[in-house]
């Protein structure tokens, strides 16, 4: 075989169309930790540090960020980094096994792209809020988050990150170098500033923002399903990077430090930040924290950083969708592709501009999926399959896999991913933050978790192994 | 994709598979998570709920 030939499958195995062998892995432990950790520091951090301070002072902020992020982490990752790092093998090509073909199409539309299109929009949306910041320090004008600008400025970050993503992934390398270094050095700056102005003692003395319920415990409760949701929404992307790792151990634990350590590092400076200033918003905080030179530097660079995870994710997405939904989406111009979908986030962008301020709603409901999904990947993985794969099944035709359901599709695996979205959303509601009472001892995600896997676990065991589907042994 | 690389790709993805198949035959997994790594994991999980609650409260 030609060494051309040799690199072209090699790539192709890369983008998921075969296994990736151990030895053509690239990534150690510090590799894949730093990639790791490239992904998790992102301007979302901030979002979701001020969304805490919503609910809770600094002090049962930082427990809340720390207790949600290791709990949803960890979930997430045994569920999807072990396998995929085991076996090398694509994410949902993986989930082949326990989903059945269309069943895995099916999560990777649920999961994947109606979560990018989401973000899309609330990135769109902190760009265009950060430009009006921006202007705003320059002009010494009152900002306006509701002002023309801000959709204006939305609108064009979409448009650009479209550009890029048609351009394709050479232009896309060239910023994921800037941004996370950068970021580290502004959330250290930051943490210094805030830490100039108050001591530590004045800080964690600080209260809730806007705390919805009397109830200490139930505000807590809702601050940790809030992180537990960020946890947890690295489901859709975490095992298609752990494949590029070199064994289990490489592709589980760089998470603690990524995923984890460093998201919620950045999460706490959003938190301190928003509780110092007043203001959940990082766009409207960073016009606050460190005089008008800072300002803008940090809101430029936010803008930019924006634009960077907004390429990110639409690029992975869209690879993931031609390589899911398979010849009738590859034959479709990647341009026309790219345009069609980020059709729905412009739409978001002017019909629900309340996404970027309510975007905990649109994380926590994401966390009542991603639970689900998490709980049946363990119960299917570890306890109905015994840790093995049968990689030839997995990559056969539907008509000769013997991972084969009921026209593609895994009925118990797709109960068990309702039951367990129907218990989360009757035990916490995401939109009007209802909860009933033993939310506030076991929260949402983790009852939705353990509930999901059971019924999986059960369904395959009385009913999916008896009808011959799915090679369960 | 022609005759020719779509059978270029499936004898790779064959190749692929094959390796995987060795490693289950003879379960050489290198690197694998161990009983060690399941135990440090649930005490570092439960030790920062357990710490940060009771900081917290």
């Amino acid at each position: 075989m030609s060494s051309n030939s040799k690199v072209y499958l090699r790539v192709a195995a890369e983008r998921g169309d075969a296994p990736l062998l151990p030895s053509e892995r690239m990534w150690g432990f510090w590799e894949f930790s730093y990639a790791n950790s490239a992904l998790a520091i992102a301007t979302w951090a901030f979002l979701i540090g001020g969304a805490t301070a919503l609910f809770v002072g600094p002090k049962e902020g930082i427990a809340a960020i720390v207790i949600g992020n290791i709990l949803g982490v960890v979930v997430m990752a045994m569920s999807t980094c072990v396998p995929c790092g085991k076996y090398g093998t694509e994410q949902f090509t993986y989930l082949r096994s326990m989903f059945g073909t269309n069943g895995s199409r099916l999560v990777y539309l649920l999961a994947v792209v109606f979560l990018t299109m989401g973000w899309l929009a609330v990135l769109g949306l902190m760009f265009g809020r950060s430009i009006d910041g921006l202007t705003g320090l320059l002009t010494e004008r009152e900002v306006q988050p509701q002002g023309l600008l801000v959709y204006i400025a939305a609108f064009v970050s979409i448009l650009v990150t479209a550009y890029v993503v048609v351009k394709g992934p050479t232009s896309i390398k060239v910023f994921n170098t800037i941004v996370a270094p950068t970021l580290v050095l502004i959330m250290g700056t930051m943490l210094y500033l805030i830490f100039s102005n108050h001591t530590f003692d004045e800080l964690m003395a600080l209260s809730a923002l806007d705390a919805p319920f009397e109830d200490k415990r139930v505000n807590f409760m809702i601050a940790v399903e809030v992180n537990m949701a960020a946890g947890f929404s690295w489901w859709p992307y975490l095992g298609n990077l752990a494949r590029l790792s070199k064994n289990e151990r490489t592709a589980f634990w760089p998470n603690l430090i990524g995923v984890f350590a460093a998201a919620a590092l950045g999460e706490v400076v959003g938190l301190l930040a928003a509780a110092a200033f007043g203001d959940s918003d990082p766009t409207v905080w960073m016009t606050h924290i460190g005089g008008i030179v800072f300002g803008v530097i940090a809101l430029g660079f936010v803008a930019f950083a924006n634009v960077t995870s907004m390429i990110n994710i639409l690029y992975t997405s869209i690879v993931g969708l031609r390589q899911v939904i398979g010849k009738q989406l590859r034959e479709i111009k990647w341009g026309f592709l790219v345009v069609a979908f980020c059709l729905p986030p412009i739409a978001i962008v002017f019909l629900a501009p309340g996404i970027y301020d309510g975007f905990f709603i649109f994380l926590v409901w994401t966390s009542a999926l991603n639970s689900s999904l998490a709980g049946i990947g363990i119960a299917d993985y570890f306890f109905l399959r015994a840790q093995r794969i049968n990689l030839r099944g997995v990559f056969a035709s539907d008509d000769l896999s013997p991972y084969k359901y009921l026209n593609g599709f895994n009925p118990s695996a797709l109960l068990a991913l309702v039951s367990g979205f129907v218990v989360y959303v009757l035990i916490f509601n995401p939109q009007t933050l209802d909860n009933v009472s033993i939310f506030q001892f076991i929260s949402a995600s983790l009852p939705s978790c353990v509930l999901a896997g059971i019924v999986h676990l059960v369904l395959t065991r009385v009913w999916v192994k008896k009808m011959g589907w799915g090679a369960y042994q | 994709m022609s005759d020719d690389e779509t059978m270029r790709r499936a004898k790779d993805l064959e190749r692929r598979i094959r390796v995987y198949e060795e490693m289950e035959e003879n379960n050489d997994w290198r690197g694998a998570l161990q009983l060690i790594d399941y135990a440090v994991l649930v005490m570092l999980t439960l030790g920062l709920v357990i710490a940060l609650y009771t900081w917290a409260y």
